[in-house]
Parts: C-alpha cells; sequence; structure tokens
C-alpha cells in the first residue's frame, strides 16, 4: 500500500493482505541499500499467521519517493511517524542491519510504541570501511557490487536459493539499484555516524532476540553475540555456515526463530 | 560486478550444493512427479509464495531448479525458468507479458519457428508483430507502438547469420518504455552476456550449445531483474494483483523477480511446458564442459572458414567473422571471441550439388539442429525453412545453394578430409 509519511509518497509491503491496526504489528526494517524486498520471504510467511505485517522502503528505497534520509534518529523516528499515520500505537520490530540500528534506537527513545524487538545481522555499531563509503559516494555500482559479494554467504555465492530458479547475487545487485542514487551512501553515512548502540541497548525494556550468522562479513557474529550481550538477552539463534543476508538466504531458519519469539511477546 | 566466480567455475558448480543427507557429488536425478508436504501449514505455505520449495514437477523440480539457477548465474540474471523447448520459453515470455491487441516488434531475420509463432500463432489471439531488419536500428524505434509489450531479436540470426546490435536496441527498446528480450541460442552466454549489454530477458534453446550432446530438448528464460515494471501502465500481468496467489502483486512483492515470478506462476502452472528432471540433468552435464566446447568451436569455426574461402567449390562464404559480412563490426565489437559456430555458405553447382554434398559426407551428420560437439550439416531451403514462403526465403536470405554448417569439435583434420571429398563428389553432380 501506499500512503504520505512525512509528506512523502511511501510504499508499505503488508505481505499481500489488507492491513489492520488492530492486530499484532510487526514492522520490518530494511538495512542499508535495501528495500521491503529483503523481507521478500517474511512478509507474506507473517502476514499468512495472523500477524499485520509492515515492511516499508524508506524515502529515495524501492517503491518510495523523497530524499534520503541521514541519520539513524530520523529513520526511527521515520518509522514513528509511519505508525502514527496507521494508527498503531505498539508494535513488534524486525531490523536487519542498519534495520537493526534503527530498530534500536527507536525502542530505546520510545520504549512505549515498541512491544518486542528482533535484531537479525546486527550489532552495536556498524562501521563502514572508507573504501566502501568512497565508492558509495562516488562509485556507487561498485559499492552496490562489493556489499552484494560481501553479504553473502556460501548459499548466495553457490546461486543456490530456496525460491527454485533464484539467484541471490543478481537479485540483490538489482534490488540495491533500483533504490534512488544517494540512498546507499546516505545510509552507510548514518552508520558511521551512530555511535549510541551501547547507551540505547542499556536503555531498552522489552524483550529482544538477536539472530546472527556464522559466516556474516559484514557484522560478524562476535559483534551480534556482544549486541546481545548488552540487551542483556539470551534468545540468540545462530544460523551455521550462513551470511549477512539472512531473512533471504536463510528465511526458514529466520522465520523459526522471530515465530514462537513474537507469538510469546 | 560482485566478486562471481568465473564463467568456468559457475558452469561446474552454480546453483548446486550437495546435500546434507546423501552429500551426493552430481546433481541427483529427482525423478518424481509430487513431494511429500511437512505437514497442512506447509503444503499451504507453498501454495500461498510463502516460502521456497516444491509442489509438482510441472511447476519446479529440484534437478529443473539446479540447471535453471546454473543457467541463471551464467547468464547474470536474477532467476530462470527451464522449459520443454527453446520454444516453448518464447512462448512462455510472450504469455508473461502480452494479452489479446498488444504489439511486438521483432526482428525478421529469424529461426523460422520463431517467425510462425509472431506471423501465425500469436496473430490468431490477437498479438500482432510488427518485422523489422535487424541491421535497422531506427526501424525497431519507428515500429514501437504504445500497445507494444516487447522486442525481440536473436543476437546471431538464424540461418542468415545477421548480428543484432543488442545495445543499441536495447536503449531503443528501453528509452521507448519496452524490454529488450533476446533469444541467445547461438551466443550462449559464453560469446555474450545480453543482460549486460542492454537486454531484460533471454530466452534459451538449451538443445544447442549449452547442452551441445544432443540428446536433450530443453530451454530456459533468464529474467535480467533490470526492467522497471511499473515505470508505465503497460504491463498490467505483473503491476495488477495476480489472479491466484492470494491476488499477490508480483511487482510489489518480488520487485525484480516480478516477471520470471509470473513465467512460472502462470506459464508452467496453466500451460506447464516444464523439462524433465533426467534432461536437466543431462544438460548440466553438458553446461559443465560450455567454456571448454566454445572455446573449441570458435576455434574450429576458424578453421572451417580458412578452409571454405579458400576452396574452388565455394562460392560465397558467410560469417560475422569474416570482414566483408555485412555486420562484421558489429560482431566484432559485442563477440571478440567470436560469433558463434555456424556457417552459411553457396556450393557451387546449386541445388543438386547441395544434395550431393549433405549425402556424402561420412564425418558430419545431415540432421535439423545445431550446436552440437559433432559437425551438423543442412539444406536449409529444402528443410528447415521449406515452410517459408518463397518471398520469405528471400527476405531472410536463403538460396538454393545455401548450405548451413554447424562446426563441430572434432579433430579439424578429419573434418577437413571429409569435406573435401564430400565437395570432390558433388563438383561431379553440379558440374
Amino acid at each position: 500500500m501506499k500512503l504520505h509519511v512525512n509528506g512523502t509518497e511511501t510504499f508499505i509491503s503488508t505481505g499481500g493482505r489488507d492491513f489492520d491496526a488492530s492486530a499484532n504489528t510487526l514492522i520490518f526494517i530494511h538495512g542499508s541499500g535495501q528495500s521491503h524486498l529483503s523481507f521478500m520471504l517474511q512478509g507474506r510467511f507473517f502476514a499468512n499467521r495472523g500477524w499485520s505485517v509492515l515492511a516499508p522502503d524508506m524515502p529515495a528505497h524501492g517503491l518510495s519517493s523523497g530524499t534520503p534520509l541521514t541519520s539513524i534518529a530520523q529513520m526511527a523516528d521515520w518509522h514513528i511517524a509511519l505508525m502514527d499515520e496507521l494508527g498503531v500505537k505498539t508494535a513488534n520490530i524486525i531490523g536487519h542491519s542498519q534495520g537493526g540500528l534503527i530498530a534500536l534506537d527507536l525502542a530505546a527513545r520510545y520504549p512505549d510504541r515498541v512491544t518486542g524487538l528482533s535484531l537479525v545481522a546486527c550489532a552495536l555499531a556498524i562501521p563502514v570501511n572508507d573504501a566502501l563509503l568512497d565508492m558509495a559516494k562516488n562509485r556507487e555500482p561498485a559499492a552496490i557490487g562489493a556489499m552484494t559479494d560481501w553479504g553473502h554467504g556460501p548459499d548466495g555465492h553457490a546461486h543456490d536459493h530456496t525460491m527454485p530458479g533464484q539467484n541471490h547475487l543478481n537479485y540483490g545487485v538489482q534490488m540495491m539499484s533500483a533504490n534512488e542514487t544517494g540512498a546507499l551512501y546516505a545510509d552507510l553515512q548514518a552508520c558511521v555516524d551512530y555511535t549510541d548502540g551501547p547507551t540505547a541497548a542499556a536503555q531498552i525494556k522489552c524483550p529482544t532476540q538477536v539472530i546472527v550468522a556464522t559466516r556474516d562479513k559484514m557484522t560478524p557474529i562476535k559483534f551480534g553475540l556482544k549486541l546481545a550481550d548488552a540487551l542483556g538477552t539470551t534468545d540468540i539463534t545462530t544460523i551455521q555456515n550462513a551470511g549477512h543476508m539472512l531473512p533471504s538466504e536463510r528465511p526458514t531458519e529466520v522465520n523459526r526463530a522471530i515465530r514462537p519469539f513474537f507469538a510469546q511477546v | 560486478m560482485t566478486g562471481d566466480f568465473k564463467f568456468d567455475t559457475l558452469s561446474l558448480h552454480a546453483g548446486f550444493t550437495p546435500d546434507a543427507r546423501h552429500g551426493s557429488a552430481a546433481v541427483p536425478i529427482h525423478q518424481t512427479t509430487s513431494y511429500a508436504f511437512q505437514d497442512t501449514e506447509h503444503a499451504a505455505a507453498l501454495f500461498n509464495l510463502e516460502v521456497g520449495g516444491h509442489i509438482y514437477s510441472r511447476i519446479s523440480n529440484p534437478t529443473v531448479a539446479v540447471l535453471e539457477q546454473r543457467v541463471a548465474a551464467l547468464d547474470g540474471g536474477i532467476g530462470a525458468v527451464a522449459t520443454s523447448s527453446g520454444m516453448a520459453a518464447l512462448f512462455l515470455t510472450v504469455m508473461a507479458l502480452c494479452s489479446a491487441g498488444d504489439h511486438i516488434v521483432s526482428s525478421s531475420q529469424m529461426y523460422g519457428a520463431n517467425v510462425n509463432l509472431f506471423q501465425h500463432t500469436l496473430s490468431r489471439y490477437g498479438i500482432t508483430t510488427t518485422f523489422v531488419a535487424p541491421n535497422d536500428p531506427q526501424a525497431f524505434a519507428d515500429a514501437i507502438q504504445p500497445n507494444t509489450k516487447m522486442v525481440f531479436g536473436e543476437v546471431i540470426g538464424n540461418p542468415g547469420m545477421d548480428i543484432l546490435d543488442v545495445p543499441a536496441i536495447g536503449k531503443i527498446a528501453n528509452d521507448a518504455g519496452v524490454p529488450l528480450v533476446i533469444d541467445a541460442t547461438f551466443n550462449t552466454p559464453y560469446l555474450l552476456k545480453p543482460l549486460h549489454n542492454g537486454a531484460n530477458i533471454v530466452i534459451h534453446s538449451l538443445t544447442k550449445w549449452m547442452g551441445g550432446h544432443g540428446i536433450a530438448l530443453g530451454g530456459a528464460i533468464v529474467d535480467g531483474g533490470n526492467f522497471d515494471w511499473g515505470q508505465n501502465d503497460r504491463f498490467p500481468t505483473l503491476t495488477s494483483p495476480h489472479f491466484g496467489f492470494q491476488g499477490v502483486n508480483l511487482y510489489e512483492e518480488y520487485g525484480p523477480a516480478a516477471f520470471i515470478t509470473r513465467v512460472r506462476t502462470e506459464g508452467m502452472y496453466n500451460v506447464g511446458p516444464c523439462m524433465s528432471p533426467t534432461n536437466a540433468f543431462h544438460l548440466i552435464q553438458g553446461i559443465e564442459t560450455l567454456g571448454l566446447r566454445m572455446e573449441r568451436h570458435m576455434a574450429n569455426t576458424a578453421k572451417m572458414l580458412d578452409f571454405l574461402t579458400n576452396h574452388e567449390g565455394i562460392s560465397w562464404v558467410k560469417h560475422p567473422t569474416l570482414p566483408d559480412h555485412p555486420d562484421h563490426e558489429v560482431a566484432k565489437r559485442l563477440m571478440p571471441k567470436g560469433a558463434g559456430s555456424v556457417i552459411a555458405c553457396g556450393i557451387k553447382g546449386g541445388r543438386d550439388a547441395g544434395r550431393a554434398f549433405i549425402e556424402n559426407v561420412q564425418v558430419a551428420t545431415h540432421l535439423a539442429n545445431v550446436g552440437d560437439a559433432k559437425t551438423l550439416v543442412i539444406h536449409p531451403g529444402s528443410t528447415t525453412h521449406s515452410h517459408i514462403t518463397p518471398e520469405a526465403m528471400v527476405a531472410a536470405g536463403l538460396t538454393d545453394d545455401l548450405l548451413r554448417i554447424s562446426v563441430g569439435l572434432e579433430d579439424f583434420d578429419d573434418i577437413k578430409s571429409d569435406f573435401k571429398q564430400a565437395l570432390r563428389a558433388a563438383s561431379k553432380v553440379g558440374a
């Protein structure tokens, strides 16, 4: 569905079901340079199991208009504005990668709006090396190529997909290329600038879970486990032999971890 | 580009991970029609497109999926669907994009069955085609109408070997808001990856060079994922609610994979030209050596061109790597490794000499196919194009003396000897 958030036309995938604000809401927040499509194999799954699903494209991403947001706090505020627009008082949040930082910040600053938090392939901070940042700014296709490469684990590089016939790496490149030019750089710079992770984690009171991958090159597992430690959660799912793009590469394991967690929240 | 494996590595490995239970090193043949569901929820999830997996082998099959993933990786696509033949691949592509009242712009220099599908079959269902010369980009631009849903051509036209300037035609099509669909059978991704050169969808007859052995029919549709189906209102099959799957909007829910998902969820569901698992297995074995074979095909083709152009029994030779070919410069730019292994030539003595040549070859085989590991010869005017009208034959550049040679992988000395003796026999008939 499309609606205006802060005056910008915004696309929100609802997993193929009409959105119902009175139902238990799951908000999926995408990562740097991604879109709602990174949750292609979560949206319909959860929408058909009783949850109201919201997987928005942030401004300048996917099918949304506008200019990119430039800080994690702005992005968190934007998601609150989206909830307000839809009349969603509280929601469960799933954040992938940078989306996890946004979720962390959102849950810390708006504790009354978040009932549960699932952080997938995330960390307390996501530093970005200068070379990638430079590429994102000046040679975006190269940055997209590099991130697609580093972001995928053995399944992606074996060109093996749970959806018969599909291809992770090439899909990832096309999905990221569909965003507005400059969106990726803005996202990565926002990650670089965000240093409030430890503080935010200490403030969070709602139930949390962390899902990590053993072959994650972008948010290595040790940083995911530090995040879990800072959150004080023992709900940790470690997915073996998987890369950073967990929601698309290992949808079954991710959904299997998320579902019982939010069922009891 | 991604830090992907290189071509020969992808040819051997892409799309397959040994299963945890058995660890089969070779791709297993999943010779089954159906798949046991874990429970009712799992079944419902599969039918609702919530999870990946297999329901029924008309729609997908684990062995066929390995082939699809391998071809998609080699072509640089976001996904592929394998079909029972190359013609099925073309038909399902048209079906996913076009409805009655829609229009196609197509190269006029193509495989006869492609021409017939557009000209005679699709027209009965209200889909019309404007045919234009493949080497006239402006003609493509002029022919595009508001109801045009695809521009189509073969990289290397069959049998005239006209070369389509894929980047130029791709730009024309995309500027008009229309995807470029390419039949890449004659080039294979070894010689040219159309999806990296301005095309949006690629179809293959895998029966030819991709398989290479001539033992299994098959086709494939590869989606580049690089066309924005929502940029205009031309493509309701992809941007409006699907008739099934709870009215899923493929463009919104699958993004770059909207087209290939439509092919599977309509083409395979409702028409069903599926590939058998055994054929997929055979084609996978062929693709494992695609790079090596294409290298040899190109080497033997170069030797054959040298032989034919210097033989007194041959009046003319046509191949895009020859400087006198009208599309030579385009071929050199797009396919520096070679422009395919099919050669057209004219035998002195016309139809009778051609027949005598074909009936005297011993190493080469006379049949209606191309792209085998073995050298193949045919006389198109009396076989593959016999059903095309005389006017269309002339338009396609066919003449009575035309021989089509698909150069194989044999030791070239043996092919040369064979051709020498057959040409000698033909010269006696034609004299």
